[in-house]
């Protein structure tokens, strides 16, 4: 019955937002949204009709469809918005409460694969539909918040640029740091782990390079490497080298004794013993590390250009446009950086997912 | 006993609060605290502000800070920016104005490396140049746009880095030329130890690509405030005052600004030069006042731009005479 109940008061939130006008002038003077209103608040009501799910769903969905198109056109027109139009705002807050009721429907879809990912990619396009109409609705200076239209409309006119920014910082710099930095921290591992002596020495080294914060090197490593992607890929290298030290070498400790007992009773030798039980008992902890390192990696090489950087790259973007009080395409940059962040972490968790079927945290 | 400290404590504070009568103005410098902006620090020291019935805070800035940037949030009143900067923030919707005009030459040029091979600008073909940005970049891009050098994406001419706050690229050959003010980093790298022969300079003014530098800028609210407007000319009155005594007494304004230095990175050797050099923007015709020739010319450097060009259309109401016609009074 809160379900209902939830229906019902979205119901009468947007019959009052009738009653009060939604802007500078009356509803009348917006026949399309009037029209679009009406047809919005007919889905709903049906929707309150306990028919078979489907039906309702169908009505619910038409209704917050519908209904998402009533704003955009209300906010079309001139006039004051904000303050002035609380027939606009009490009608989207009814239609957040109805996107609310369809939504708790949907999550419950039946079927994993496509079916799960209905309901958290509606909610994704709701909150942008939502920034959008609440930063134009209240008219929020551009340097403050853009609005996803404007960070849209960037993305697309200043692609090449963003592309080659994208080149610079992530397929250069982050790919190649990342690479030596993963490499060499598992390398280190493996020998601190056949010779104690130098593990004891070089895991507090190790640690002890780790806490440099990155703005103390880059400098130094901008005089070392000079002002191109290398330096900034030599920031990766030794910001991603600790996590993955540490993590393998806990990794080579998981084989536990039993199983390293049954290979030593076979005469395994270290390498067999290395390569055919502890290096595959260990891949669950390289892979933790690989995932960390992915998003530290982009953050790090972002950070690294603001010290001193060719006039291109992801993080050179960022300085240059924020004081030139170009926040739309901040926000734009700062969307690439989090897609592809974000898509590296996915790439390294499907491989994981192949290399490591068999742990037990696949299970079910 | 403690509530009565805490009511005292409070009184107090409320009555030297209402006693004190001087108006509250916040100065944002665009670098950091060195003899670039003497004439403040003068004022500030030698009580002309407080003269003037006026609190004045003067903020430094720096490599990340850009003014422009500062006065749109609101945390200044007066900020010290370059033209070019200034009117391209108006053009973003800031709606800055110029009140005054400190420096009436440029003092910004290209310092390269003779050994380089540089020799003139048509040399700079597929070279590297270094470029400050934060505001700073504007009369480069617009002298490469007039000289028909493309600077960013594919097939670039020449190419370009983000300096740093140093010389450094200079010196370690990671670039062949940079950009170095008269009064600042060219001496950052004679003090290093290089020679006036090894180098070689190339003055805005002398490229026909000079705009204006210094100026003081605030914003259109306060100068059609009636209130804020009499501050701002008593605030300019104050300032010119302190860049008239600073250019006549460089060894005491030197003494001033390494008084204010927070940071202490400055040496009195380098700021005395730099006095020197400031005062020779300075000098000349009505301190403080922009001659409307110098502003038309620079309009005109960076409208004439082919491809990147930094403001696009003619700036209308970007400066006035009038906070400097009530300071004068």
């Amino acid at each position: 019955m809160r379900q209902g109940g939830l229906q019902l008061l979205a119901l009468g939130l947007m019959t009052a937002g009738f009653v009060v006008p939604p802007m500078g002038g009356s509803w009348l003077a917006r026949l399309l949204a009037l029209l679009c209103a009406f047809v919005t608040l007919l889905g709903a009501t049906l929707g309150l009709r306990r028919w078979d799910a489907r039906a309702e769903g169908a009505s619910d969905l038409i209704a917050v469809l519908v209904g998402a198109a009533v704003p955009l056109m209300l906010l079309e027109g001139p006039g004051p918005f904000g303050g002035a139009a609380p027939g606009l705002w009490l009608f989207l807050a009814g239609w957040v409460l109805l996107l609310w009721r369809m939504l708790s429907m949907f999550s419950r879809l039946p079927g994993g694969g496509a079916g799960a990912l209905v309901a958290p990619a509606l909610f994704g396009v709701a909150l942008l539909y939502l920034w959008q109409v609440l930063v134009v609705g209240f008219a929020v200076p551009q340097v403050l918040l853009p609005a996803p239209s404007q960070v849209g409309h960037v993305l697309a006119t200043q692609f090449d640029v963003f592309w080659l920014d994208f080149r610079q910082t992530f397929l250069k710099a982050v790919l190649a740091g990342y690479a030596i930095g993963c490499c060499a921290g598992f390398l280190v591992a493996v020998i601190a782990d056949r010779v104690p002596f130098l593990g004891r020495g070089l895991l507090p080294l190790s640690g002890l390079a780790s806490a440099v914060p990155i703005v103390g090197i880059a400098p130094i490593l901008v005089m070392w490497f000079g002002f191109d992607w290398h330096s900034k890929a030599a920031v990766v290298v030794v910001v991603t080298f600790f996590p993955m030290l540490v993590n393998t070498l806990t990794g080579l400790a998981a084989a536990d004794a039993m199983q390293r007992d049954l290979m030593h009773s076979y005469a395994a030798s270290y390498a067999q013993t290395l390569v055919k039980l502890r290096l595959p008992a260990a891949l669950p902890f390289v892979f933790n590390a690989m995932k960390i390192n992915s998003t530290l990696a982009l953050i790090a090489a972002i950070v690294a250009e603001f010290f001193g950087s060719p006039i291109l790259g992801l993080g050179f973007r960022i300085s240059a446009e924020v004081a030139r009080l170009n926040v739309d395409v901040v926000w734009a940059v700062i969307a690439i950086a989090a897609l592809a962040g974000s898509m590296f972490y996915g790439v390294i968790a499907l491989v994981e997912r192949a290399a490591t079927f068999w742990h037990p945290s696949y299970r079910a | 006993m403690k509530k009565l400290t805490v009511i005292v404590a409070v009184t107090g504070a409320v009555v030297s609060g209402l006693a004190s009568a001087q108006d509250k103005l916040t100065l944002q410098l665009k670098w950091v605290t060195q003899a670039q902006f003497a004439g403040y620090y003068v004022a500030k020291d030698k009580g002309f502000y407080k003269e003037a019935g006026l609190d004045v805070t003067v903020k430094a800035g720096g490599p990340d800070i850009n003014p422009s940037q500062v006065i749109a949030g609101g945390g200044a009143d007066v900020i010290v920016d370059w033209m070019p900067s200034a009117l391209a923030t108006r053009e973003k919707g800031v709606p800055l104005v110029n009140i005054a005009q400190v420096f009436k030459r440029s003092g910004m040029m290209l310092t390269c490396r003779k050994d380089s091979g540089v020799k003139t600008p048509q040399d700079f073909k597929g070279r590297t140049l270094g470029v400050w940005f934060y505001g700073n970049e504007y009369p480069f891009l617009s002298w490469m746009d007039k000289l028909g050098y493309k600077t960013s994406g594919e097939g670039n001419a020449v190419k370009v880095l983000k300096q740093g706050f140093n010389v450094d690229p200079l010196l370690q050959k990671q670039a062949d030329c940079i950009s170095t003010m008269t009064y600042n980093e060219y001496w950052q790298l004679i003090e290093s130890g290089m020679k006036p022969e090894q180098l070689i300079v190339f003055k805005y003014e002398d490229q026909g690509v000079a705009t204006l530098e210094d100026g003081l800028y605030a914003v259109e609210k306060s100068i059609a405030d009636p209130k804020m407007a009499d501050k701002l000319a008593r605030f300019l009155k104050a300032s010119l005052k302190g860049w008239d005594y600073a250019i006549k007494h460089q060894d005491e304004a030197v003494k001033i600004v390494l008084d204010n230095d927070a940071s202490g990175a400055q040496t009195k050797g380098h700021q005395t030069t730099q006095m020197l050099e400031i005062a020779k923007l300075v000098e000349g015709g009505k301190l403080g006042y922009l001659e409307p020739a110098a502003y038309d010319r620079t309009v005109t450097t960076l409208l004439t731009g082919k491809s990147d060009p930094v403001i696009t259309k003619k700036p209308q109401g970007a400066w006035t005479h009038k906070i400097w016609e009530s300071a004068q009074k």
